[in-house]
């Protein structure tokens, strides 16, 4: 997507936005957010760390239209947030979601997908498309009153895509969704990305953050403090990595005389290097889910 | 994209807000409210049995059965009355605060839908509602009486026989009989029912946008509508031009409770219908079209407070 | 917009949206009076004695319903000789529903006949108490039919009670006003042919109407289907009146359709002295007919009892 001066469109472009919210007459209003800009490209991963209540969600709100600055503005591919038109392109997966549990799995897709004009064949095909995409094809015809935390969080994704949207805005995606669950969010926010599908999403958990996004931004009561890539970002400048497969203790204690011999290096550390916890249980469950 | 240029059209948008509509009628009807109209129907069934004191002045021929047919239209209509305002009031008053709660509203907005389609559909899904369900107990309300027209109008026929009245007194009183049966007049009275229960969701999803809690919405919808139908007797007293001693303060907050609140007078004629009396075709639009005037400007009014809200 | 300035914005479009009404919701709601369709709104008084509940079903719209409740009530007043409870119940009832011909028509009769009734054959008070009450009564009835008739001009059924209760001989009678009322009920036009049959024969017992009661006794002969024993008499009566000169048997021969019919008809008609129906020429006639069937002497109509001639006078006797 292109504009006139030749330069593609970023996918968010947040410019400077404040937030206030009244708290009671007397007292001064509280600042969500303050002065916090951010710019999103097409196809990017974007992550919003904080902690809780540092204005995340509030910042996603304003960027979908739910809330309007107090100053500042919010755009999607170049649309104000504040115009229905921006949401065109976007879908919104938001914080410990409810849908309305009357429905089934398919029913509550194909409301959505009415609500955005799908209707028809194309509409079935696109419902069918989505559920395989976020495997749940066996719980179609389930109330969503019968599904569990995870199963919960894929519909939602599920929805947040039946318009084929271009971005897509997840508010704590694997928010009290067990390994297995989040593991598959995951996957899927990663084959979003292959497709070219920009995400935006905030989380408090980081290292899931870290294994999806490629840029981030770390906010704090309400002000940006740090964005950036995310491998600029933590990578620790001053030391390095090295993994080796089958080396001999021999070939270990002569890269370490090499280092030793250099003089400005300084060998820190060797070892096994470990497995995480989430690796060793995920190994240990997927026998008996599959 | 194809899907963003057709979601301006008119029909685009008419299909969403049927969505929203659709949606919203069977999100109540699951909610088991159907369940009153079986009692409803117990209730009118069983009523059948009862019998009311008659007295048997000279030359009555045929009021034997009259007064059980405006019966049944009166209790029929009560609680057809009392059925749809409830309903009308109390869904409209839990269906916006349920989906915030429920942040179902979120996932709905950032949907390109405009938040005036979304009023929209849920208003539109509590009239389907309140229009089903009238529509059944109308059906019952109407089978009953006919079956009861059908006996009074053979004991007429015996009875006229026996004592020898002539062709055209016979047919004089069969004709305010029918009067008193399943008329159009009779739908007209129904209709005004659904009228007013439709005026009182509209307010009700106007107010619901000010407050967040159901039961607020509820008790002040409510009150709304009964100061709707006292308001007329109120404007009469004190705005009588030769009342003196009403200080001008009086008059003023007279003058815009009776502009705001609803004027329900006007559907009083329900209680004309039942007493045997017609409406014209033309008296029965007027009454459409002032029934409308009051759910489109409440909903525009809703509009206006709910375009900006925050969530 | 700034939040604060919403509210008020919004006020002023409901009120401007309100005005506007205005211009429309008069105009219509007058309309809707004039055409019967708009009951004047609930008396104040009427809302205090029907209760806290009843009033709110009734301002609820619908003061049909709470009149068929307080109908039931009225009823069990009726049961319980509750005369007083009754008529105000009744007021109630009409206050609420003035266009349902029913309740006028009942509560006229619960007066004027069940109550008067009651003061007469039943009440343990002393005689002028009792001839008193049965004095109320009828003339309560009375008010309460004439009331009903003016609020339902289009009504026969209440004119039609009211004048056969004012002429009655059981009751205070008051021919002049029982024709007119009569009259007004067959002119309507939706009346049974007998409303019009009984205006003659209050109008024949009216001082002063005879003209007009031969001319209408005339018109109605000509229909076949209007000669009731009793108008035939009458008209005998009218004729023989108007025509002294005429042989009154004659005149029957004229009317009748043969001398046995006559003479039935016409002995019964001679017997009800109470009713006070003329006359003119029945004896005459009466005599010849009985000459011309040769009835023997002791099955002669003249030998018959006749109605008592009793009256209030005679019914409230000390006892």
């Amino acid at each position: 997507m292109q504009d006139g001066w030749n330069k593609p469109v970023p996918a968010v472009e947040i410019r400077n936005l404040v937030k206030d919210f009244k708290t009671s007459l007397k007292r001064e209003p509280l600042r969500a957010v303050d002065d916090v800009s951010i710019s999103i490209e097409a196809g990017e991963v974007y992550g919003l760390i904080g902690p809780n209540g540092s204005g995340k969600s509030t910042t996603m709100k304003a960027l979908l239209g739910l809330v309007a600055p107090t100053s500042g503005t919010c755009s999607i591919f170049g649309k104000d947030s504040l115009k229905v038109d921006s949401r065109e392109d976007v879908g919104f997966l938001p914080e410990n979601p409810y849908f309305y549990k009357h429905l089934t799995g398919i029913e509550t897709l194909a409301f959505y997908g009415k609500l955005c004009g799908l209707r028809g064949a194309m509409l079935k095909d696109r419902v069918g498309e989505l559920l395989a995409l976020v495997d749940l094809e066996g719980a179609r015809d389930r109330r969503i009153g019968g599904y569990s935390k995870g199963m919960l969080q894929r519909i939602g994704l599920a929805q947040a895509l039946v318009q084929e949207p271009r971005l897509v805005i997840l508010d704590e995606p694997t928010a009290g969704v067990d390994p297995v669950g989040s593991r598959q969010i995951r996957d899927l926010i990663l084959k979003l990305r292959d497709r070219g599908i920009t995400v935006f999403l905030c989380s408090h958990l980081l290292e899931q953050v870290q294994e999806v996004c490629d840029h981030v931004g770390i906010i704090f009561k309400g002000k940006m403090v740090k964005s950036g890539r995310l491998q600029d970002l933590i990578a620790i400048e001053d030391q390095t990595e090295i993994v080796l497969k089958d080396a001999s203790p021999e070939l270990i204690s002569e890269i370490e005389a090499m280092v030793r011999r250099s003089g400005s290096a300084e060998w820190l550390h060797s070892g096994k290097p470990r497995t995480t916890l989430e690796r060793l249980f995920l190994r240990e469950t997927s026998g008996e889910e599959r | 994209m194809t899907l963003a240029k057709t979601r301006k059209l008119p029909f685009a948008r008419l299909r969403r807000i049927a969505v929203i509509a659709g949606h919203a009628f069977t999100q109540l009807v699951r909610m088991k409210v159907f369940y009153f109209l079986g009692i409803f129907a117990l209730i009118a069934i069983a009523s059948n049995f009862f019998d009311l004191p008659q007295h048997d002045g000279p030359e009555t021929l045929g009021d034997h059965g009259l007064d059980f047919l405006r019966l049944i239209k009166s209790w029929s209509l009560g609680a057809m009355t009392l059925f749809s305002v409830v309903m009308g009031i109390v869904s409209t008053a839990l269906l916006l605060p349920k989906d915030v709660e429920d942040r179902t509203l979120y996932t709905i907005l950032a949907k390109p839908v405009p938040r005036i389609d979304y009023l929209a559909g849920k208003l539109l899904g509590v009239l389907l509602l309140l229009f089903v369900s009238l529509a059944l107990m109308d059906g019952l309300m109407t089978v009953m009486l006919q079956a009861r027209l059908s006996v009074v109008l053979e004991v007429q026929t015996a009875l006229g026989n026996a004592r020898g009245w002539d062709q055209a007194s016979r047919e004089s009183l069969r004709i305010d009989t029918l009067a008193q049966g399943p008329t159009w007049a009779l739908q007209g009275a129904v209709a005004a029912v659904f009228f007013r229960a439709a005026i009182m969701a509209a307010i009700a999803l106007l107010v619901s946008t000010f407050s967040s809690s159901t039961l607020f919405t509820t008790v002040v919808s409510f009150l709304v509508y009964f100061i709707g139908h006292f308001q007329a007797d109120a404007r009469d007293f004190y705005l009588n031009s030769d009342r003196a001693g009403t200080s001008s303060a009086a008059r003023y907050l007279a003058t815009a409770i009776s502009a705001v609140f609803p004027d329900f007078q006007l559907f009083n004629v329900i209680d004309a219908v039942i007493q045997g009396k017609t409406m014209e075709l033309i008296q029965f639009v007027k009454l459409t079209l002032a029934a409308l005037y009051y759910v489109v400007v409440y909903t525009v009014a809703s509009w206006f407070v709910f375009s900006d809200k925050e969530f | 917009m700034k939040r604060h300035y919403k509210l008020p914005i919004l006020a002023t479009g409901l009120l401007a949206a309100g005005g506007l009404r205005a211009s429309w919701e008069a105009p219509f709601t007058t309309e809707l009076r004039a055409a019967g369709l708009l009951a004047k709104p609930v008396e104040m008084g009427t809302r205090d004695k029907i209760g806290q509940t009843s009033s709110v079903v009734a301002l609820g719209g619908l003061r049909t319903l709470v009149a068929t409740f307080l109908n039931l009530r009225a009823f069990s007043f009726f049961e319980n000789k509750r005369w007083d409870d009754l008529a105000e119940t009744f007021d109630l009832i009409v206050d609420l529903a003035p266009n349902t011909i029913y309740y006028w028509d009942s509560g006229g009769w619960n007066l004027a006949y069940n109550a008067a009734s009651y003061y007469r054959f039943d009440s343990e008070l002393p005689a002028l108490r009792r001839r008193e009450g049965w004095r109320e009564s009828i003339l309560r009835g009375r008010a309460f039919y004439e009331r009903g008739a003016k609020m339902n001009p289009d009504d026969w059924k209440i004119n039609a009670a009211l004048g056969r209760m004012l002429s009655d001989s059981n009751k205070l009678t008051d021919f002049p006003a029982a024709a007119a009322a009569f009259k007004a009920s067959a002119d309507t036009n939706r009346a049974p042919s007998y409303v019009r049959r009984s205006q003659l024969f209050a109008m024949a017992r009216a001082p002063g109407l005879e003209a007009e009661s031969l001319d209408l006794a005339r018109r109605l002969y000509l229909n076949p289907s209007n000669r009731v024993a009793t108008l035939s008499c009458l008209l005998l009566a009218l004729e023989c009146r108007a025509t002294p000169d005429r042989p009154p048997l004659k005149v029957a021969r004229a009317i009748f359709e043969s001398d046995a019919a006559a003479h039935d008809q016409l002995s019964d008609y001679w017997v009800r002295v109470r009713e006070r129906y003329p006359l003119d020429g029945v004896a005459t006639a009466l005599q010849e007919l009985e000459k011309h069937l040769a009835i023997p002497a002791e099955k002669s109509v003249f030998r018959r009892a006749l109605q008592s001639a009793e009256g209030p006078d005679d019914w409230f006797r000390t006892r």
